[in-house]
Parts: C-alpha cells; structure tokens; sequence
C-alpha cells in the first residue's frame, strides 16, 4: 500500500517531534539571518558606489567596505549548503559541542541563510527610488535618520518579501541536514522513506514541506501587501 | 543684497573614456527676493547646474556662494547645516511613500532638530500654507500629482529657506494644477520673501512667474536677463525659437502673397500699449496700415504688444510715419520689403 494511515497514526508522534525540530532550527537560523542579514545588507548598500557613495552627499561611500564584504557574501553563497554544512562540522563541534541534532544543524542554516537574507536586503534597498534619497539629502538629513526614516520603510515591503523568501530556503536547507542526522522533517524522511522504503513517511513528510512553504509564502506575500502603503 | 552667487561652475561628468561636460563655466547672480527662471532643452545642463547649488553634484570647478559663503568649501555637518536653508522641490516629488503627509514634512523638522512639541505645531501651519490641512495622515499614493507637490513645497519650506530650488516642478503636472502650483510659489515668493530658482522647459512658466531668466544650451548660459525684456527682444536664435513657442508670427503665405506695402513689426512695451499711437500714426501720415497679425502678453502683469502691420503709402511717409512711432516710445522693426 502506497499510503497506510494506521502506520501514519502510529508514526504521528515521531512527525510531530520531527516537525518541531525543523521549526527550532529555522526558527534559530532565521532570527540570526535577520540580526546580522539587515544590518549587513545595508551595510553592502550604503557602501555601495554610486550616488551615495560620495562623501559630500551624506552616505558612507566605502569601497574598501564593500568589496570585503561583498566578498565574505559570495563566498559563502557559492558554497552548496551540504557540502558548507560538513565544512562547518569543526565550527559547529566548537561553537555548540556537537555535530548532531537541530541545534547543531541550526549553526550551519546560520550561516548559509544571512549572506542570502543579506543580497535580499540589499536588492530591495536598490529598488528605492534614488530621487527619495536625494531629496532626504537635499533636505540636510542626517545619515542616521536617512537610514532610519528613508532606507528602512521605503524597503520594508521589499524585505518582508526577503524574509519569506529566506524562510523558504531554510526549509529546503533543514531538510538537507536530515542527511547528516539533524533533526526534522527531513531527517524523518530520509531515516523513514529512504533507507526504510517507508511511503507513508514519505508521502506524510513531502506533504508536511508543501504546506508549510505554501502557508510561508502565502503569509508573507499578504503582510507585505499590508504594510506596502505604495 | 545678493543673495546667491554662481560663480565661473563648471561639472565635467566622467564617462568610461571621455568627460561629458554637463555644465560649461556658469555665471549667474540671483538677486534676494527675485524668482529665476532657467529655461533650455533637456541636455542644456540645467539641472546639473541647479543641483550644484545644494552640492547634490559637486562642481567640477567653480563657487557656489550664498550669502557671501562658498558652500562648495563646505563638507558633512556643515553642508548639511547649509542645506537646511535651501529648499528643493522636483518633477516626481519624491516623497518618503510609506510616511505620511504629516510625517514626510517633520522628516524636514528632524534634520533641523526641532524638538517634537514644535514639530506638529510647524506640520500644521505648513499644510495650511499649502492648503492641504486635511491631508495630514494620508499616504502620498492617495494624493494627486498637485497635491503630492505641494506636500514638497511644504517639506522643501520646513526650514524656513533663503532660496527654494524648483527642478522642473511643474513637468510633469496637467495645465490646470500647473498654474495653481505656479500661484502657490508667487505667493510663497512674494509673501515669506524666499528667492526661487526654476528651471523649465516651458516658456508659459517662466512668462508667468519669473522676474529674470537664463538660457542655457550646452551646459552655457547664452542669454540672461529680465523676463520681460528678454520676451520684448530675444537675441539668440534658441531664445527665439523658445520665445516662439509663445509668441509666434507665422503669417499664411497666401496672405503675405497679397501685401503690398511694408511689413514692420510694432512692439508695445509697457504702458505705451494702451496710447493709440497707431491711430494717431494713421491719422498724421499718408498711410494706410493693416494689421497681419498681432498679440498682447502680459508678462509678470506687464503688458508687452507685438504686432505685424503691412504699411501702404508712398516710401517717404512710411519713413516717416516709422520714425514717428519711434519717437513716441514704440519699437518697430522693418521687416523684409514685400511686393
């Protein structure tokens, strides 16, 4: 039988526990996506050349900034996820104390989700019309408050997209880290469907990662059409 | 007092392997009080110009002085500070779109540092200025094009500026909202006493508000000087044509075909316009004068009467019936001899 709800009854627990520990480590990775993706996309941003980047108009034109930076992001995001997943092995053993489970799993999502959230939060900052800028220079706006009052809500809508977006991915990622014993959705589909020719696991979790990145999407797609006052 | 000088601006713009000169050794004083008016095409490099003035774009060469200071001296705290006394305002308005109204001119007040009680006492008294009182907590997608303009002109007025940099402000308005916009920045002009320098390419907003003008063309200044004047006798072909677009003598070439005599242009300037002088001409000289074409613009509520007369009669009295209309204060212009 392709799927057995009994057996699927039987497993709920284990689905339910697995579910939870693919929400803990997206949960954990992406508050640490947001904490440090925000400030750097921004930081790739206001260092970035163009108009800003001179001195004289207020922003933080720094090359030197941004190319180091800029660099650290590509870095990263040329490395597929499972291959930088067991590259981080010794980091994470360091950080966490061991290589196994969705807290350990979590340290790796971390750092491959904030160069990604961090491109995002820059690409929306892009899309702010220069002219906005211009005029908040034009009206002797400090830089702090450009950022805050201009930068911030022009690009909300933007990096509210950025994070559903980011969220998705951490799903497909959390999924990956199944393979190396992290927990989660993925981990049960593998242990389960794979190496157990378990369907109904299969089935049940494919499903499970369906709905929760419609719902995500879904969800973001409707919050950033609310704040977006455009 | 002069209150802005732009003194010998030149900005070179660096392209991958050749500089494209934006604007080309600019002179110009703006007197304290007066509204300005740069007119040209686009590419002319007004607008690079008018952006050097608040340093948007640093000039390549060349002083901005205002108030006898060179902002192009000037660097971080101290530009910001000098860029709170001087207002701007652009074609697309470019208003923070997720504040509102109330919160995009307090924007203006923060830079200044007013402290928060002052601030909302000063949102009103500038939304009353520009009449939207009403529009306080509305978001500028809610507003029409006039509308988001004027929340400009607020936010561009917050700090009480000596000067207000008007970049093509009226472009990109329907005609209607155009002149009520145009209103708005006399009075502001007339009643807070702000000096205002417009750049344009339509003629109907210099005619309408201006005091003096320029005309750039390749990033020089061709032409300078008051409006009216500049209206009256326009040297330069671009001026002309410029000129043309408001006052324009193209007579149907069915119609020259049957003038017989000469055809001279008659300008009115000033009060003259309403002297009867040609009536006055006609009646002392043995011509017969018929008109071909003609207009009266009032420009800054002057009049200024140009007309095209076809004068009939022997060579001596037309002569003569010219010069006696010299005499009496009005220029007139032969122009080519038709038979």
């Amino acid at each position: 039988m392709l799927f057995d709800p009994s057996h699927f009854a039987e497993m709920l627990p284990d689905i339910w526990k697995a579910f939870g520990q693919t929400l803990l480590m997206v949960g954990i990775a992406l508050s640490i996506a947001l904490v440090i993706g925000l400030p750097l996309g921004l930081l790739l941003f206001i260092t970035s050349k163009g108009l800003f980047s001179t001195s004289r108009s207020g922003l933080l034109g720094n090359r030197f900034i941004n190319i180091v930076v800029g660099f650290i992001v590509n870095l990263i995001r040329s490395i597929p996820y499972i291959i930088l997943l067991v590259a981080l092995f010794p980091f994470t053993k360091w950080l966490v104390g061991d290589t196994i489970g969705p807290i350990a799993a979590s340290v790796s999502l971390s750092v491959a989700s904030t160069p990604f959230f961090a491109r995002l939060v820059e690409t929306s900052l892009r899309e702010i019309d220069k002219g906005v800028i211009e005029a908040s220079i034009a009206v002797g706006a400090t830089r702090w408050m450009i950022i805050k009052d201009v930068l911030l809500p022009e690009a909300k809508s933007g990096v509210i997209q950025g994070v559903t977006m980011t969220i998705i991915s951490l799903v497909a990622s959390s999924a990956m880290a199944g393979i190396i014993g992290g927990g989660g959705i993925g981990d049960l589909a593998i242990r389960f469907g794979y190496y157990r020719y378990d369907n109904t696991i299969m089935i049940a979790t494919v499903v499970i990662l369906i709905v929760i990145v419609q719902v995500i999407q879904l969800a973001g797609d409707a919050i950033a059409k609310v704040v977006d006052k455009r | 007092m002069y209150v802005l000088e732009i003194q010998n601006v030149s900005k070179v713009y660096k392209a991958k392997k050749k500089s494209i000169i934006g604007v080309d050794h600019v002179s110009l004083t703006i007197r304290d009080g007066e509204i300005f008016g740069i007119v040209g095409y686009s590419g002319a490099g007004k607008s690079s110009l008018l952006r050097c003035i608040n340093l948007l774009e640093q000039p390549t060469d060349g002083q901005i002085l205002i108030d006898g200071q060179d902002l192009t001296k000037l660097k971080g705290e101290k530009l910001r500070q000098a860029r709170l006394k001087i207002g701007m305002i652009f074609q697309h308005f470019y208003l923070i779109s997720q504040k509102t109204v109330g919160e995009n001119i307090e924007f203006a007040l923060k830079a200044a540092k007013l402290p928060k009680e002052s601030r909302n006492e000063r949102v009103e008294e500038l939304l009353n200025m520009v009449g939207l009182t009403d529009k306080k907590d509305v978001f500028p997608s809610q507003l029409s094009g006039g509308q988001k303009q004027r929340v400009g002109i607020a936010r561009a007025l917050a700090n009480n500026p000596s000067v207000l940099l008007c970049d093509e402000a009226t472009s990109a308005l329907d005609p209607t909202t155009t002149t009520s916009i145009l209103r708005l920045l006399k009075k502001i002009n007339r009643e807070l006493g702000i000096t205002i320098i417009l750049i344009t390419h339509e003629m109907d907003v210099v005619k309408e508000i201006c005091d003096r003008m320029a005309i750039m063309q390749n990033g020089k200044v061709i032409e300078e000087g008051p409006v009216y004047d500049i209206f009256a006798n326009p040297e330069k072909p671009l001026t002309q044509e410029f000129i043309s677009s408001i006052v324009s003598f193209d007579i149907p070439s069915a119609i020259l075909q049957n003038v017989q005599g000469q055809i001279v242009k008659i300008l009115f300037k000033g009060d003259i316009a309403g002297e009867g002088v040609i009536s006055d001409m006609l009646q002392q000289f043995k011509v017969q004068g018929n008109f071909l074409h003609g207009t009266i613009e009032y420009i800054q509520e002057k009049p200024l009467g140009i007309f095209l007369m076809e004068l009939d009669g022997q060579v001596e009295d037309i002569k003569r019936s010219i010069s006696y209309m010299e005499n009496r204060g009005v220029t007139v212009e032969v122009l080519d001899h038709v038979i």
